[in-house]
């Protein structure tokens, strides 16, 4: 019992340590987009029980496409050769099409799913959402 | 020494898991740009659970083994995972309804010290691997099947190993978000005996946020989010199971087993407090008093020579104690990177039946860590947090 007690003491302190740099923030910034968003729609239970798992993986795919890009940034860019460029600039044009092709794919669904009006409060509320956070950033830096 | 000995074989097994676990590999490409994207919706979770019982008096004073066992507490550490197989989504586009089906390994380590005052301490093991499958409707329903084979041996002294198995059947319906109803039926050792228990449930509340849930006979949970940190809870719940014993210290006066069945049932009224850390790291505290307290010997030789007996009846020492405290805490370590389900009703539902059904049998509860509680304050959000969501354009 004695040893469960210190392994159980030290991954906590080991834990602890690290929850400054834990990537809570992405998760909470997410976890509030669908609950002001879901807000916003009043969708039916049954709106609701289709909508919300094509919405996810909607937004998964879109989340990855982006990721992908950004990583391929990451890397640097200020001594890149022709071809190395030129990779780059195919990988852009190539994500912003598959991001094309998810949306056109998902919004069909999702019409489908809760209807045009709701699809058009949907976009709304997406915007309005980002608008309030930029809006909460800007207030927090001022 | 020989606990070691099997601890280690766990995590080699646990370690051969992950060195093959399909959910690294089994990911589905997005078209041309090969972006894999995560197959399952289940994290690999580690729970490390420690619980304590205090020892109190044996209040019969007459009955012989209860003068020379003198008192009785008890001791438990157990390691748990459940890492999910095969998840298979299926879509259909006529209905717009998402289905899937999840095939989900378990393993449970598990050392017992029951705690005598007069005899020297025994260790007894428990381990077993099992298999669970979910299979979510994608309307309102969600099936769960869980089969929990394990072994029980007392590690102290030499003795005889014995084989059993839990298992439960589920029928869950969300007939909203709000409220939820279970039924099946359950092979159960956690009232201390082989029990075949109908398994009945209702939940109040969105799982997500306070929430009643009553699940028979396995738990009365009030579950209360404080933020999207922290889960407090007030809770009563059975433990308990069957254990095999060495006859080391001749406790078994009557025939000559090497190995008798020790058998012991608590319930446990209490509170919980939960700490979500981070996306991979869970921690939990609880405490309370753990009463109709019952411990039992018998020999499994005496019981099958009287077949016509209901099983388990022929003991020849059984106490129940008063009520005493206990304290119970516990890590749960989350690995992999996962489908999101935000707000999907029965993939919330589907945690829920994963883990309030925990793994080999042993009514832990992990809790439900990958649940997610919506945050009130927007406080965390920084520029980095939000680059999927904005465009340069945005500003």
């Amino acid at each position: 019992m004695k040893h469960i007690a210190k392994i159980i003491i030290l991954t906590c302190l080991f834990f602890w340590s690290g929850y400054s740099f834990a990537q809570t923030p992405k998760d909470k910034v997410e976890a509030l987009r669908v609950s002001f968003i879901s807000q916003r729609l009043e969708l039916t239970n049954s709106e609701s029980e289709k909508f919300w798992p094509v919405y996810n993986e909607y937004n998964d795919k879109i989340k990855a496409i982006k990721k992908n890009l950004r990583q391929s940034y990451k890397k640097g860019v200020d001594n890149l050769s022709n071809k190395e460029a030129e990779e780059l600039y195919q990988l852009d044009i190539k994500s912003k099409q598959a991001e094309t092709e998810v949306h056109t794919q998902y919004a069909q669904k999702i019409k489908d799913i809760i209807g045009v009006k709701k699809f058009v409060k949907l976009r709304v509320a997406e915007e309005e959402f980002k608008l309030e956070i930029i809006k909460n950033i800007k207030d927090k830096s001022d | 020494m020989k606990t070691k000995g099997d601890i280690a074989k766990v995590l080699i097994f646990i370690g051969t898991i992950f060195l093959f676990n399909p959910q690294i590999k089994a990911q589905a490409k997005l078209d041309s740009l090969k972006i894999k994207l995560p197959k399952h919706y289940f994290k690999t979770v580690i729970n490390v659970d420690g619980y304590r019982k205090a020892s109190q008096a044996f209040a019969d004073t007459n009955d012989f083994l209860a003068k020379r066992l003198k008192t009785y507490g008890l001791n438990q550490f157990s390691l748990s995972f459940y890492t999910p197989i095969i998840t298979d989504t299926e879509v259909d586009t006529v209905k717009h309804i998402t289905k899937n089906t999840h095939i989900l390994i378990t393993g449970n380590y598990m050392r017992l010290q029951p705690v005598f005052n007069n005899i020297k301490q025994h260790d007894l093991v428990k381990m077993g691997v099992g298999m669970r499958f979910i299979f979510n409707t994608g309307k309102k329903a969600v099936w769960f099947f869980d089969v929990s084979p394990f072994v029980t041996r007392d590690v102290t002294y030499p003795s005889e190993a014995y084989f059993r198995m839990a298992s439960t059947i589920v029928y869950s319906y969300n007939v909203s978000e709000k409220f939820n109803w279970r039924v099946g039926a359950t092979k159960s050792f956690m009232w201390g005996n082989k029990n075949y228990w109908p398994f009945l449930g209702i939940r109040i509340g969105r799982l997500d946020k306070t929430n009643l849930s009553i699940q028979f006979p396995r738990s009365i949970n009030l579950n209360v989010p404080i933020g999207p940190k922290w889960t407090l809870s007030a809770y009563t719940k059975p433990q308990g199971g069957m254990y095999n014993f060495s006859n080391h210290d001749s406790l078994y006066y009557i025939g000559n087993d090497a190995t008798f069945s020790y058998t012991r049932y608590e319930l446990n009224t209490g509170f919980r407090a939960d700490l979500r850390m981070n996306d991979k790291f869970n921690f939990y505290f609880a405490f309370g008093t753990s009463s109709k307290n019952n411990i039992t010997f018998y020999s499994e030789k005496a019981n099958k020579d009287k077949p016509k007996l209901p099983p388990y009846k022929t003991y020849f020492f059984s106490q129940n104690l008063g009520p005493t405290l206990f304290i119970n805490c516990g890590m749960t370590f989350k690995f992999g990177k996962t489908r999101t389900f935000y707000k999907d009703r029965n993939m919330y539902d589907v945690m829920d039946l994963n883990n309030t059904i925990d793994v080999g049998d042993n009514n832990n509860g992990i809790g439900n860590p990958q649940i997610p509680i919506t945050p009130k304050s927007k406080k965390d959000v920084n520029l980095n947090s939000i680059q999927d969501l904005i465009d340069y354009n945005d500003f």
